[in-house]
């Protein structure tokens, strides 16, 4: 009996064309790529200046209106009572702390390991993780009541000559965040100069003014490259740590207190895995949302998409070990105020909340993320994203406002309900972050059209036997 | 008295590049008068230039020193600035003192890896220089000093090898 060998295709059937399905395999002249981020900047229909005006109000009723009512008043207009002195100010901070992982876990980490996808992604990610640092850093100053003071926490010493004491958890936070803040604003700016160098070139008038001093006189010398990326490189290696650091100092603002419930030393890796968890869901939410509306397909493709999915599976999965493994060690201990805490979650009045957390963070992902058709569905991840955050949204709540309605002794026991002013004020704070990207995604080149490039000049087909292959070359 | 004149040749291509530089080089341009203009970084390796020394990650160090040093004033030099002893507790806690000490450290670091770049690349400049904006639309950019009278000669010799044109730069404000 002979068998006849089929013959392997010598080139990738229509619909599986790699050029298609890989940004970085389907080059285009660099005029060409740069007009279609030009054009995404330049394009501000009904549609963005409605969404400008409707996220202006409400920023100005939550942040100008209900924060400067509570300034006003004090803080008796907020929900926390005695024993629930942390609410969703406290609950926010840690929220868009994890938020701002996004940015340097996507641009960072990915950069450090060569992920060659991450490449149209990185700016776009590397902007949520600044706006949101700015949303987080500003509810402490919300939480403190009498914000005017906020000055006591700066590094000098006052008439008597006393300084902060820089040892208390209360000072690492702020000292995290500014560091965090401070870094992965420069990391976001440094790979931008190029792209303002770009937008300079292309530009006229009041922006052509405005990218010119934002471009610093670059050219784009070997000098300047060799500059860029070297700095470049000490920063995504540096700012990982710094990254771990400030989630991990803000869950010691919870693990240092004698508190059952929060008093765990797997806090730290816990609420770090939540905060990349919930960061990279945000990532691709906000990405789905630019892709569509800034008319970006050619550079925010499906592979995109679906790597960030696999993403997020992976840091499901982590999420529920960490959360699986504090909550067995509480259960298992049978101490009775961790007991009182876990029927608490499970029966009392936050088990809806509690239930709801556990269906968006693992019950969802895990049941449509390993699907391929899911991850680069458009509508499909940005379902189960949204979700992913409302889900590590009620863990913070839960964690923060309800471990407090428990203590050790019963006549300590209380109730939390937010207060209206608290809601305007977590709602002025989303609106400000929406609004902060909507505007800078005007002004600042979304996608790093350099960094494309030059995968792009890095990316061939090459014919291994008789298929090709996509294949990477190393320039350095 | 002026006898060297500025040209700059515009490529659309990477291949012809190394080549070029060594025509340059075998006509006495030193890699010294020659800088090379692109919308892509490519490495010393790729054009054929010589590796420059690179001062940035010791400026990073220093920086991260700097930081270093701040922390240890915060966290041991003002505890005894004023000391008030708490029974039992140490003036200088070496737990707390390491979490701060790696924040500072590491701002340090980071500010002064930007400001290392800014030094070492003279930014910002905005002041005339050789430039052709067709750089950020992917043309190559190769400007070098030559003797004047050798400017006719090195534009034939880069036409040849694939230069779109070599004409003498205009300095543009940027």
């Amino acid at each position: 009996m002979s068998v006849e060998a089929k013959a392997a295709p010598l080139v990738w059937p229509e619909e599986e064309d790699p050029r298609e399905e890989h940004l970085l395999l389907d080059p285009r002249p660099r005029a060409e790529l740069n007009q279609i981020v030009l054009d995404a900047m330049h394009r501000s229909g009904v549609g963005f200046w409605l969404a400008v005006t409707v996220l202006s109000l409400l920023v100005l009723i939550g942040l100008g209106g209900a924060w400067g009512y509570q300034i006003y008043k004090g803080m008796g207009v907020a929900g926390i009572r005695r024993p629930v002195y942390w609410g969703v100010y406290i609950t926010n901070f840690v929220f868009w702390i994890g938020i701002s992982h996004s940015g340097t876990f996507v641009s960072a980490i990915l950069r450090v390991f060569k992920a060659e996808f991450r490449r149209p992604i990185t700016r776009g990610s590397e902007m949520m993780t600044s706006f949101a640092l700015i949303v987080a850093g500003m509810y402490p100053l919300i939480h403190l009541g009498r914000t005017w003071r906020f000055y006591w926490m700066v590094p000098y010493p006052n008439q008597r000559q006393l300084w902060p004491n820089f040892h208390s958890p209360l000072m690492w936070d702020m000292l995290a965040i500014f560091t965090y803040l401070i870094g992965s604003t420069l990391y976001l700016y440094l790979p931008l100069i190029p792209d303002v160098a770009m937008a300079r070139d292309h530009s006229t008038g009041w922006r052509r003014k405005l990218y010119r001093l934002l471009a610093l006189g670059w050219r784009g010398t070997e000098a300047e490259w060799h500059h860029l990326r070297t700095a470049i490189t000490i920063f995504a290696f540096a700012i990982i740590p710094v990254m771990f650091s400030v989630h991990t100092i803000v869950s010691w603002d919870f693990g240092m207190t004698m508190k059952v419930g929060w008093h765990s030393s797997i806090f730290g890796p816990y609420f770090v895995t939540g905060a990349i968890f919930s960061g990279v869901s945000a990532v691709a939410t906000v990405l789905l949302i630019v892709r569509k509306t800034m008319k970006l397909e050619y550079f925010l493709r499906p592979e995109h998409f679906d790597a960030i999915g696999k993403l997020i599976l992976i840091f499901s999965f982590a999420w529920t070990y960490f959360f699986f493994a504090d909550y067995l060690t509480e259960w298992y201990g049978g101490e009775a105020v961790g007991k009182e805490l876990i029927t608490f979650q499970a029966h009392g009045p936050v088990a809806p909340l509690w239930y709801l957390m556990l269906i968006m963070n693992i019950v969802i992902p895990w049941l449509t993320l390993w699907n391929r058709r899911v991850r680069r569905s458009p509508w499909g991840l940005f379902l189960v994203t949204i979700g992913v955050n409302i889900g590590m949204y009620i863990e913070r709540y839960i964690i923060v406002t309800g471990f407090l309605q428990r203590n050790r002794l019963p006549f300590d026991w209380g109730v939390y309900n937010p207060s209206l002013v608290e809601v305007l004020i977590s709602i002025g704070s989303l609106s400000l972050f929406i609004l902060l990207y909507v505007v800078a995604s005007r002004f600042i080149p979304l996608v790093p059209v350099w960094e494309v490039q030059e995968g792009q000049i890095t990316h061939s087909l090459r014919r291994i036997g008789r298929a090709l292959v996509p294949s990477v070359a190393e320039l350095e | 008295m002026n006898d060297t004149t500025v040209l700059m040749a515009l490529v659309d291509d990477l291949a012809p590049v190394p080549d070029m530089l060594d025509t340059l080089r075998e006509k006495g341009i030193g890699d010294g008068d020659i800088a090379i203009l692109s919308g892509v970084p490519y490495p010393e390796r790729v054009l054929g230039r010589p590796m420059n020394w690179e001062r940035l990650p010791l400026i990073s160090a220093s920086g991260a020193l700097v930081g270093f040093l701040t922390s240890m004033f915060l966290n041991a030099g003002t505890p005894m600035l004023y000391s008030i002893h708490v029974g039992g507790q140490p003036l200088i806690p070496l737990p707390p003192t390491a979490v701060l000490t790696f924040e500072l450290t590491m701002m340090g670091l980071l500010v002064s890896t930007f400001l290392g770049v800014l030094w070492e690349s003279t930014f910002p400049t905005f002041g005339p220089k050789y430039y052709d904006p067709r750089i950020t639309d992917g043309e190559i950019g190769i400007v070098f000093r030559c003797p004047a009278h050798q400017t006719g000669e090195m534009e034939t010799a880069l036409m040849a090898q694939g230069a779109q044109e070599v004409t003498e730069p205009e300095e543009h404000v940027l």
